[in-house]
Formats: C-alpha cells, sequence, structure tokens
C-alpha cells in the first residue's frame, strides 16, 4: 500500500513550521527571497509549499511542470533572473526537507518524508531547468532568424 | 571476552605472561549484574591463583544475593569485605595457603550513566574521556601511603625497593577497608579494570593512545594484553574495558565516513548501469572509444559524488556538472544531449543507492538522500549555465533587434503612421500588446496588411508603433515617462530619499538614448555610492529597488495618457529596472572579489596546516613502530625508560 497519502498528512502537519522558518531565514537561504517583504514572501512561498503539499498527494507531473511554467513566468516578470527563481524553489525544498529531518526525526514517516521531498526538489530542479532550455531553444531560434533577416536586409 | 547486548560495551582477557607459569589473575565479566572486575592473587605454593578466584565467586555471589537490598556504593563494599573473609578464612584452613591474598577493582554498573568502582590493593581502574587519560584509583602500596603523607617523593617512589609491597589487599584480614568511588560515564568513555602486570609493562602513553584508538573493546583489550607482553610479560596482564555508549552519531557523520566509503564500494556498479544506460552512445561523448567516454564522464562524477559524500560539500559535483555542459555548449550542443546524460548519471547513481538500501536500509536512506542532493546540485549547475545562455541570448536580441528597427524604421517609416483621432487600439484577451493592432474606422480588419516580421518582435519593450526618437521612444512616451517619475516623487515621503534617487536613475534610464547599459552602469554606481558589502549592507538598496518599483508602477496609472501610453511606459520603465538592478548586482559582486580572494589564501593556510597534521600523524604512527621494534621486550616499561615515546 501506498505510503504518500500519508507522507502527505505529515507534509501538510509540517507545513506551517516550514514556511515559519523559511520567512525566518529567507534573508540567508536565497538572494531572491530576501529582497521580498514580508507578506510578498509569505504569498510567494506559501504558493510554492502549497503545492508541495499537492504534488506530493498527487504525484502529478503534468501539473507540476504547470505551476513551474507559471511560477517561473511570474517570477521573470518580477525580473527575477531564472537561474535565481530555481535557487528559490531549490532552497524552499531543501528547507522543507530539513524541517522533515529535524522534527520527525527517527520515525520512518519523517525519513521516507525527507527523502520524497529531498527527491520532489531535485524534480523540481529538472523540471526548471527544462523549462528554461525550452525558452532557450525558442529564442536561439528567433536569434537565428533575426540574424537571418539582418543579413537579408543588409543586401 | 565479550559481553554484547549491553548499550555498555564490554570486553576483558587475561594472559599468563611471558614469565609465569601460571595465572594467577581472575575476571569478573557479569552483565546481568553489571559486575566487572579485576583480580590479581599473590602467595606461594598456588595460593594465588585460589585467593583471587575465591574473592571473584564471593563478590559475585554477594552481589547476586543483596543486590536487591543494598545501595550500589554499600553493595560494592560488603562485597569486597565478603571477598576478603572468604580468602581469609580459606587461608586459616589451609595452612599452605597462609598469607594468601588478591588485589580487586571492582566495577557495578548502575545503569548505563553511573558506576560505582570499588578497589583494594594496586590493580588500578583508569577513566579515559574525550582523549585523556587519569587514574581513578590510588595503589594501596606502602610507598604510596608514604607518597600520600609527605614522608616520600613520587620521583623517589619509582625506584623505591618496597614500591609493589601492598599496604592493603583482601584476604590478609578477614575485614578489608576499600576504596569507593561513584563516577558519571559520558558518551563516548572508556573506563579499565586491569593489574599490575598491564600498567607495569606497558606506558601510560600506550594505554592512553590503545584506549582512544576508537578500535572496539575487544580489540583494545586484545592489543593491551599484547604491548604488555612486548613490553615484556613479566607479570600475568589482566584488562577489562567497558566503554559507555558513544552518542549516537549525526547523519552527516555517517554519510561522512560509511556511506562515502560504500559509495566508492560501488563504483563498479555505478559504470556498469551508465554503460547499459547508453552513456557511451549519448552524443557528448561521440566519437571517444566506449570504455573512455564510461571513465570519463561517470566515473569522474562517481568520484566527485565521493568527494562531495566525504566533505559534506557539493563543490566537486558542481564542478563536474560546470565542465560537462559548459565544453558541451561551447561546442554549440545541445540541451537534450545534456539531460539524457545527466539522466543516465542519475538512474547509475539511484540504481547504487537501491543497492545499498537492499543490504542496510538505514545507510541506503541517507545515502539516498545525499545522492538526490547531489543530483538537485548537478542541476542548480545547469541551471545557472542555461540562464546565462539565455541572458547572451537576450542581449544577442536586443542587438539584433536593434539593428533590424533601424532598418524597419529606414524603409517604412512612412507607411506607419501616427493614430489619428477615431483610430484606437485594439486590445484582445491573451494577446500581447505587441500584437495589437490599429482599426481604423472603415476598415475590415481583412483589409488590413498582413503583419511583417517587424510587428512580431522577439522583445516586446523595443517593438515601435509611433515613429520613434533616438532613444527608441515617441516624445509622448517620453513625456509620460517624466509625468510618471515626477507623480513617484511626490508620492514619497521625504526620508525615502535613496528610492527617490532610484526614481531620478530610473527616469535617466529609461529615456536614455543610447539604449545600452552605460546609462544604467553609471546610474547603479552613484547609487552604490560609498556602501560596502561589510558596512551598511546592500539589502537596503535592493529594498529601495524593490520600493521604487512599486510606486514608479502604480503612478504610471496616474498619468493622463492612452492605455498604448501607459503601457510603453511601464515597459520602459521595467527594462530602465531590470538594468539598474543587473548593474547594482554587478558593482556588488565586484565589491565581493577580495573577499574572495582572501578565501582563497585561508584555504591554501588550512591546507597547508593539514598537510602538517598529516606529517605529525605520520612521524607518530613512525615512533610507534620503531618502539615496537627496537625495545628489549625481557624488560619491563618502567625500568627501560621509555623515551621513544
Amino acid at each position: 500500500m501506498s505510503t504518500v497519502p500519508t507522507l502527505a498528512r505529515s507534509y501538510e502537519a509540517l507545513r506551517p513550521k516550514v514556511l515559519q522558518r523559511l520567512l525566518e531565514l529567507r534573508s540567508t537561504l536565497d538572494p531572491s527571497l530576501g529582497r521580498l517583504d514580508d507578506a510578498t514572501a509569505r504569498a510567494q512561498i506559501g504558493a510554492v509549499l502549497d503545492h508541495l503539499g499537492n504534488f506530493i498527494a498527487t504525484g502529478d507531473l503534468g501539473l507540476h511542470r504547470a505551476f513551474l511554467h507559471t511560477f517561473l513566468a511570474m517570477r521573470a516578470a518580477e525580473a527575477q533572473s531564472p537561474a535565481s527563481v530555481l535557487a528559490m524553489l531549490v532552497a524552499i525544498g531543501d528547507t522543507a526537507a530539513q524541517v522533515a529531518q529535524e522534527e520527525a526525526a527517527g520515525t520512518p514517516d519523517g525519513a521516507e518524508l525527507t527523502l520524497l521531498l529531498t527527491r520532489v526538489t531535485a524534480s523540481t530542479a529538472r523540471g526548471v531547468n527544462d523549462l528554461i532550455a525550452e525558452e532557450l531553444g525558442r529564442r536561439v531560434a528567433q536569434r537565428t532568424e533575426l540574424t537571418k533577416r539582418a543579413r537579408e536586409g543588409k543586401r | 571476552m565479550t559481553q554484547q547486548g549491553s548499550p555498555i560495551r564490554i570486553a576483558g582477557d587475561t594472559h599468563v605472561g611471558k614469565v609465569r607459569t601460571m595465572n594467577e589473575d581472575a575476571l569478573i565479566l557479569e552483565p546481568r549484574l553489571g559486575l566487572y572486575a579485576v583480580l590479581d592473587g599473590m602467595g606461594g605454593a598456588n595460593a594465588g591463583d585460589v585467593a583471587s578466584q575465591l574473592a571473584r565467586d564471593a563478590i559475585r555471589d554477594f552481589v547476586l544475593q543483596r543486590r536487591a537490598a543494598l545501595a550500589p556504593k554499600a553493595l560494592l563494599e560488603a562485597a569486597l569485605v565478603a571477598g576478603s573473609t572468604a580468602v581469609f578464612t580459606a587461608a586459616q584452613q589451609h595452612r599452605e595457603r597462609h598469607g594468601m591474598g588478591t588485589t580487586a577493582v571492582v566495577c557495578l554498573v548502575v545503569d548505563p550513566k553511573h558506576v560505582v568502582i570499588a578497589h583494594v590493593g594496586d590493580s588500578r581502574a583508569y577513566l579515559l574521556r574525550e582523549g585523556r587519560l587519569q587514574t581513578l584509583t590510588r595503589d594501596h602500596t606502602i610507598v604510596e601511603d608514604l607518597v600520600e603523607r609527605g614522608l616520600l617523593a613520587p620521583e623517589e617512589a619509582e625506584r623505591h625497593p618496597y614500591k609493589n609491597v601492598l599496604s592493603r589487599n583482601l584476604g590478609a584480614r578477614a575485614e578489608a577497608r576499600v576504596d569507593l568511588l561513584e563516577l558519571e560515564l559520558r558518551p563516548g568513555d572508556r573506563v579499565l579494570l586491569c593489574s599490575d602486570g598491564l600498567y607495569g609493562y606497558a606506558s601510560a602513553e600506550a594505554i592512553q593512545y590503545l584506549l582512544g584508538s576508537g578500535d572496539a573493546p575487544e580489540h583494545v583489550t586484545r592489543d593491551l594484553i599484547e604491548i604488555a607482553l612486548r613490553g615484556g610479560g613479566g607479570d600475568n596482564v589482566s584488562a577489562l574495558v567497558i566503554e559507555a555508549p558513544a552518542a549516537a552519531p549525526s547523519s552527516t557523520q555517517v554519510v561522512r565516513t560509511s556511506g562515502a566509503v560504500t559509495w566508492w564500494q560501488h563504483r563498479q556498479r555505478f559504470l556498469q548501469v551508465a554503460s547499459d544506460g547508453g552513456l557511451a552512445r549519448n552524443p557528448i561523448v561521440r566519437g571517444l572509444p566506449a570504455q573512455e567516454a564510461i571513465e570519463l564522464v561517470a566515473l569522474s562524477l562517481c568520484q566527485a559524488i565521493y568527494h562531495d559524500l566525504e566533505k559534506s560539500t557539493g563543490v566537486n559535483v558542481w564542478t563536474f556538472a560546470q565542465n560537462l555542459a559548459a565544453g558541451w555548449f561551447e561546442r554549440g550542443g545541445d540541451w537534450n544531449a545534456v539531460r539524457g546524460i545527466v539522466d543516465i548519471l542519475g538512474g547509475a547513481a539511484r540504481a547504487v543507492v537501491d543497492d545499498i538500501r537492499a543490504r542496510d536500509a538505514k545507510l541506503g536512506f541517507l545515502l539516498d538522500v545525499a545522492v538526490s542532493r547531489a543530483l538537485i546540485v548537478v542541476e542548480l549547475a545547469l541551471g545557472g549555465l542555461l540562464a546565462e545562455r539565455l541572458r547572451q541570448i537576450d542581449s544577442d536580441l536586443i542587438e539584433l533587434h536593434g539593428a533590424a528597427l533601424d532598418t524597419v524604421e529606414h524603409d517604412t517609416l512612412e507607411t506607419v503612421e501616427p493614430l489619428e483621432s477615431g483610430e484606437r487600439s485594439i486590445e484582445r484577451p491573451g494577446e500581447r500588446p505587441s500584437e495589437r493592432s490599429i482599426e481604423r474606422p472603415g476598415e475590415r480588419p481583412s483589409e488590413r496588411s498582413i503583419d511583417r516580421f517587424i510587428d512580431r518582435p522577439t522583445i516586446p519593450f523595443l517593438r515601435p508603433e509611433r515613429p520613434v526618437t533616438s532613444s527608441g521612444e515617441s516624445s509622448e512616451v517620453l513625456g509620460a515617462i517624466a509625468k510618471a517619475i515626477t507623480i513617484a516623487r511626490g508620492r514619497l515621503s521625504p526620508r525615502a530619499e535613496l528610492v527617490a534617487q532610484i526614481l531620478v536613475a530610473l527616469e535617466t534610464v529609461a529615456t536614455d538614448s543610447g539604449g545600452n547599459f552605460a546609462a544604467a552602469v553609471l546610474a547603479a554606481r552613484e547609487l552604490y555610492g560609498v556602501r560596502s558589502v561589510d558596512n551598511a549592507g546592500v539589502m537596503p538598496l535592493f529594498d529601495a529597488f524593490d520600493k521604487a518599483r512599486i510606486v514608479a508602477a502604480s503612478s504610471v496609472h496616474q498619468v493622463r495618457a492612452s492605455p498604448a501610453i501607459r503601457v510603453r511606459v511601464l515597459r520602459a520603465l521595467s527594462l530602465a529596472h531590470q538594468r539598474l538592478v543587473a548593474a547594482a548586482t554587478g558593482l556588488v559582486l565586484e565589491a565581493v572579489v577580495p573577499f574572495g580572494e582572501r578565501l582563497r589564501e585561508v584555504q591554501v593556510v588550512t591546507g597547508e596546516l593539514r598537510e602538517a597534521v598529516a606529517r605529525a600523524e605520520q612521524r607518530r604512527a613512525d615512533l610507534e613502530r620503531k618502539f615496537a621494534t627496537i625495545v628489549d621486550p625481557s624488560l619491563p616499561w618502567g625500568a627501560r625508560g621509555s623515551t621513544e615515546w
């Protein structure tokens, strides 16, 4: 029998502590988090933590990717670079895993949740990179097109 | 002899030595009673061994029978008295055993953190705590008594002819005067009970070294006896080691030690899975012989993970990923190949972890987490490279688009007419502003000309819909920018000077005719001013950047202008903000360079110190080997002057 519903419940129980830890440490965890005011940081981090809970419960990679896509776009609109968004998401996942390890140390659920959160973070990092690479591919194509047209224009 | 199954680890052993023909020492190893002892019998005509065994049995029986009735100290004291009585009585009953006796050093483990030690005679108890050895007992010899009373100097005691003559033992009388000691054990403490056959033939330094070696108690006991034998073995040798439970090693410690080693032991499996996954067919290593490709990529990552596990860092994995992908991208390679190779390596890592988990669930779990983190580090390194490439491509696109604009402006300026009264910009849901078209009265959409290339630009904020000035923005937009900034400044409190300065800078950058980063860099330098990372910090500046962005953006909506103009103003200010922040970040990075250099210097010094420590360790090991081979084993430790130590 899958333990994921149990782990999802464990995660939900830990979520307020994770949020609190992230709000306290956000300046040291990641510069992009550190720059945010309390309300914005709470909203952004809360959104990620909410989604992590959903992802743990459903394991739906499609939804995960969709979330990452939106999150990247929104942060890009706020002039955050993709690298800093990636670092921020990893910092959030890492802190969640750390809190799980501390709070539930020694229990099988605690150990499994720590591992699951670490793997989710790895999956997040992978997904973000794939999205950045897709965007890069599009822009490289645009550059090629523009270069070509610039040459044609000169002729 | 080793006792298992207790949180406290105990091992004890005894050896007849190299000179004696009979072992008169005796041990008590009773985990169920928590009772441990070394006894050293004495007396001619086979009486020594009888004395130690009689006392041993009497002490054990007494504790067994009375442990519920007496407190630990009283119990132990009474037990030793019972032992003395037993020996004394037997000596009285057998003329040939008259005068026999025994020493005893006894340890009662009350609980894993609490022991009571009792002793009579010159058998000793030592405590090794945090690497330091201390003697817990005082020998009951005539010479020691003289020293204690100040009648003999300690240095004279070593040479005194009666230094081995006991002032107390079990069996000399029916009663016995027992010295007692209560001890709180700390995690990792080791207590050694031993007869004079050990400390008489092994130096205190040797005992300290072996007790502190971290080896299991049974190995320590064996080595202690061995070194006493090498030191001469002129007496029976007995040693009993009691080890308090060590503090549980942290997950990090486990991974750094056994985790790293276990990982490295499975490297062949890692290489095999990577090979089976088709690593050698990946475009990144195309052209290399399969084996070479596997070693170049898979073995390198395997090594990097091993070193990172050992040192709890991610720097080796990071460097590996950077080198792998940067080289490939420089050769014009695509992302898919990188993703493919990283996935193969990730799969190999997980296969290894699964194998380890099947054998050792706990270690496997810790490694699973650690290796997953290593894979996150790989992604972070790759993400950094991708983002950097994205930034470069954006820069190229801006340049190319600028060039395209000039051409288009020149060719089509006459065809792009200003909006006239009655015209409106059409806004459709989901449509980018840059894609909006101009609707003219009486004109059907189908009649509009097909958008040219320049009407589908890559960089929306550079798209001209109006005749442009040399700065790329219309005078209307420039005017609106100025108005927005004026409104924004008016909304600030007088104390928000830094935000006000940033607003001025935003206007300068947004209306800069150069269209490059120069204005942003100049403005950032002015803002950065005398700030440095070690006093005021940079966070107030970046906080002010954010506030300026928010106040500027909200002020744009108060400008009296068409929505299209407001959109342009917003874009211009947004771009200016990005440039300003990027330039300020560059300045911050420049400012921290000296600290990075200082850090590298410190790393060099640390490396030299590590090497010095390693050399000292090597020298100590050499001296130990030398010591083991050059000494005259027929002499006891105390008699030959152990200068080699």
